[in-house]
């Protein structure tokens, strides 16, 4: 009886350990309807920093890329052209590159010029707090910091349906 | 004592398997290299793949895609 009992315990104790270990390595993803995550991250381009909070009351396109991500190269020119069709006190892109060497990114950006910040993340801590699940994520947070739309990679029809969600976040007023 | 060692024992494959970490998205830099595909030619490994299919009349088993980042 004491056998079976200890045995029981012993084998509660594994599972409660394997169930730990293998919950311990699943990330929490930032959601609809949380806050986005506040961050603070060097700038690409050695400017200044960059950051999500000095934006506050703008709706914002959080955009995670890297230049070994073709997708990510895609949506670059896309992003840049959307960003022109509203008004920069109300609308704003801000990216975070992932690159693991900036320069790759740097390289990148020459080539293909953008008029949004992208601040530099070399060791993830960024998307590890937003819990990205894939490349390219990106998401679209209203005035008041919470996130009203998380986009999954992206493809060339992606614009159009992005930019009626833009059309209405930055019509709504509230702050 | 016995119990102990034996629990002992099947606990070390536990912690061992905590080691294996995935690799998250935003960390594929290298994976995603050229260099790092299974097929470095994508029309060669296409073409492989057809000829294959022809001659041994079954589906091929492996893939042609790019590199290792996942998002293509």
């Amino acid at each position: 009886m004491m056998g079976r009992r200890f045995r029981s315990r012993r084998g509660a104790a594994a599972l409660a350990l394997a169930t730990g270990l293998l919950l311990g390595t699943q990330a929490s993803a930032a959601g609809v309807g949380q806050k986005a995550p506040e961050f603070t991250a060097p700038a690409l381009d050695g400017a200044k920093s960059v950051s999500l909070g000095a934006h506050r009351g703008k709706v914002v396109y959080l955009d995670f890329w890297a230049s070994w991500c073709p997708p990510c190269l895609t949506s670059l020119p896309q992003l840049e052209e959307l960003r022109k069709q509203f008004p920069s006190d109300q609308f704003q892109i801000l990216a975070v590159n992932v690159d693991q060497d900036p320069e790759k990114a740097r390289k990148f950006l020459e080539r293909t010029k953008v008029g949004y910040p992208s601040a530099t993340d070399p060791k993830g801590r960024i998307p590890e707090t937003f819990g990205i699940e894939t490349m390219p994520t990106s998401f679209l947070i209203d005035r008041r910091g919470v996130i009203r739309y998380v986009h999954h990679g992206f493809r060339k029809g992606d614009v159009a349906p992005l930019r009626e969600r833009i059309q209405k976040l930055v019509a709504t007023r509230d702050k | 004592m016995l119990r102990l060692a034996v629990s002992l024992l099947l606990a070390l494959p536990l912690l061992a398997a905590s080691g294996c970490a995935a690799v998250k998205p935003w960390e594929r830099d290298v994976l995603a290299r050229p260099d790092m595909a299974w097929e470095p030619d994508t029309l060669e490994a296409k073409r492989n793949s057809h000829i294959r299919y022809s001659k041994e009349a079954s589906l091929p088993g492996g893939g042609a895609g790019g590199g290792g980042c996942g998002c293509n």
